[in-house]
């Protein structure tokens, strides 16, 4: 048969083509063959390409810089949920997470065996707002649209806690959940009053000129946390040794980011160039316009935030109240953390 | 009859003038109906097909282009490679055995209207973010077009073949060699051809599992890049005109004779 045998050719030549072209440009097999076997033993941390999760790639490249290898495998993801399947349904492949607060309380009011061990940032979130719209303090907000990350996100606490501030409660405003990408179009287009979520999202609309603060996290909430570095309690108890030292590159990679302006600058640049492929312009912009909008020092994690965080979350109806401060936090990591000097790292341009 | 479609079909065959000319002015018309919609808009976010263009040029340029697209068209050859290995002999079965097709086939119905969205958290928590995640869901896709379409085939066809194999004494493995499959091929290659549609319209969706390459992960990637829906439409271009090669290829097949014959006179 004429169909048959050209068939067999032709498809069997094809996959062998497009495998070997994907092996090479994007698996690196050849180069991966020669670094050997550690690379495939390495834990995978996920994160977003946001500010709130900023030291984990810098943690990653200062190692790389430094040793010639790191010893963990950042994955990146685009999305919430799909971080979170990762997490949850294969905590051996990825046992650690920067991960929203309140998505991690509730992960473990539902069961799942995970443990905040410390925390990604402090601040870095804001309200943004139309620059023409006649919004300019939090009771303008009545009858509005305002776009909320997603169901356990922080910054819906944030928007609760102002209006509440203002003696108003979540049932004056129309709160739509909505992927933070996805937020500064929806702005610009007039699809909803106000967005907030975490950066560089929310300085993008100032850089780009449409958007002005409503208020900053730092201003209204200080202290604020949106994320934190998250670890299953399997790998807590088999793989102490490389938490802890996860653990500590996180506090000195921050320490290194908040010591000068220099170094945030250089982090700007090689995180948005290697992990987040986004314009560096953009992550120098959140990095520096306030410089303390969003800080990466005071990272263990502690009673009262999380309390706070845990009453706001009942009285939202986000949390349910059944993990308490020592169901979901193990502090153990901290205090070698906290010790950890900043990174000694200068980028060698 | 084939003596008449022969030479109907060597003229489809050749390259006339007019495939390509009015293909050609309704592209320009739709790229300056484009371009002019964005400049009267005055849309900041929006892209011009020329801002689109610099994108493409400029993935190009970074070596990005080349890797995403094979990366994507490596997901779909194995996702929609494996979805006829199984699909094409599965509906075969189907098709000709009665009680194999009452078994399964409410199964197939039900199964088959779920999107491949609805299957990320299945495939991440199955296959974690490695490529066999996104191939997945690409074979997902694509098997139950291709199995339906040759179910199909066999169930409708005529009966007159049939008898007359009988006839001539075929049975058993000769008679579905030699009759079956001969006579299922021009509607399995048209399923075939569907699911291969299919197979590429869902890469977006497979491809929004944490992998770092693709044409789909560009889109993605470039919605967290800021201000970069030049990009985004820049994918959209690439997939669609991929998607056009592809089918382009899959339609040569019908020139085989042993599909020819079953496409009639049109």
């Amino acid at each position: 048969m004429k169909l048959s045998r050209s068939l067999i050719v032709y498809s069997l030549s094809w996959m062998a083509l497009i495998t070997a072209l994907h092996g090479t440009l994007n698996l690196h097999w050849f180069e991966n063959a020669k670094i050997g076997e550690a690379q495939a033993a390495k834990f995978g941390v996920g994160f977003l390409p946001v500010t709130c999760h900023l030291t984990c790639p810098v943690t990653d490249f200062i190692n790389k810089n430094m040793t010639g290898q790191s010893f963990f495998k950042p994955i990146r993801f685009s999305g919430w949920p799909e971080l979170k399947e990762m997490f949850i349904g294969r905590p051996n492949e990825m046992p650690a997470s920067f991960i929203l607060a309140p998505m991690a309380i509730a992960l473990r009011e539902q069961g799942v065996k995970i443990k905040i061990v410390y925390l990604g940032h402090r601040d870095g979130s804001a309200v943004m707002v139309h620059k023409d719209s006649g919004i300019y303090k939090t009771t303008d907000l009545r009858g509005k649209r305002i776009a909320v990350p997603g169901r356990y996100a922080n910054q819906r606490m944030i928007v609760y806690r102002e209006l509440k501030k203002a003696g108003m409660t979540l049932d004056d405003v129309t709160l739509l959940e909505m992927p933070p990408p996805d937020m500064p179009a929806a702005l610009l287009s007039g699809a909803v009053d106000a967005i907030t979520s975490g950066e560089p999202f929310m300085g993008q609309t100032e850089l780009d000129g449409y958007g002005r603060v409503l208020f900053q996290a730092k201003d209204v909430w200080p202290g604020f946390i949106s994320c934190v570095l998250a670890v299953s309690e399997d790998a807590i108890r088999d793989h102490r040794a490389e938490i802890q030292r996860l653990v500590n590159g996180i506090a000195a990679s921050g320490k290194w980011v908040d010591q000068s302006m220099d170094h945030r600058m250089e982090a700007a640049e090689f995180v948005s160039k290697n992990y987040y492929n986004q314009n560096p312009r953009l992550l120098s912009f959140v990095l520096s316009k306030p410089p303390d909008r969003v800080t990466y020092t005071r990272l263990a994690p502690l009673r009262a935030d999380f309390e706070e965080i845990e009453r706001l979350g009942k009285e939202t109806g986000m949390l349910s109240g059944a993990a308490h401060f020592e169901d979901y936090v193990d502090d153990s990591f901290a205090a070698e953390a906290n010790l950890q000097p900043a990174s000694t790292f200068e980028d060698r341009k | 009859m084939s003596e008449t479609a022969a030479p109907a079909l060597a003229q489809k065959g050749e390259i006339t003038w007019d495939q390509f000319v009015l293909p050609g002015l309704v592209g320009m018309f739709f790229l300056a109906a484009w371009h002019f919609a964005v400049k009267f808009s005055g849309s900041d976010i929006f892209p011009t097909p020329w801002q689109v263009a610099t994108g493409l040029m400029e993935l190009a340029q970074r070596g990005l282009l080349l890797r995403y697209i094979v990366a994507s068209l490596f997901r779909v050859s194995w996702g929609f490679g494996l979805a006829v290995l199984i699909g094409v002999p599965l509906g075969l079965v189907l098709g000709w055995f009665k009680f194999a097709y009452m078994a399964l086939n409410p199964f197939i119905q039900i199964l088959r209207p779920i999107s491949p969205i609805a299957w990320i958290p299945v495939a991440i928590l199955w296959f974690g973010v490695k490529d066999t995640a996104p191939v997945f869901l690409i074979f997902l896709a694509s098997v139950f077009p291709i199995t339906v379409s040759a179910m199909a085939a066999v169930q409708n066809m005529q009966q007159v073949y049939l008898r007359a194999a009988q006839n001539f004494g075929l049975s058993g493995i000769s008679l579905f060699r030699r009759v079956i499959l001969p006579a299922a091929l021009p509607q399995i290659i048209t399923g075939v051809r569907i699911a291969l549609g299919v197979a590429w319209l869902v890469v977006v969706a497979a491809e929004m599992i944490a992998v770092n390459s693709g044409l789909g992960y560009l889109i993605i990637d470039a919605r967290n890049a800021g201000k970069r829906y030049d990009l985004v439409v820049a994918g959209m271009v690439m997939i669609g005109l991929i998607g056009l090669v592809l089918d382009l290829l899959v339609r040569r097949l019908e020139r085989f004779d042993e599909v020819r014959w079953g496409y009639g006179q049109r």
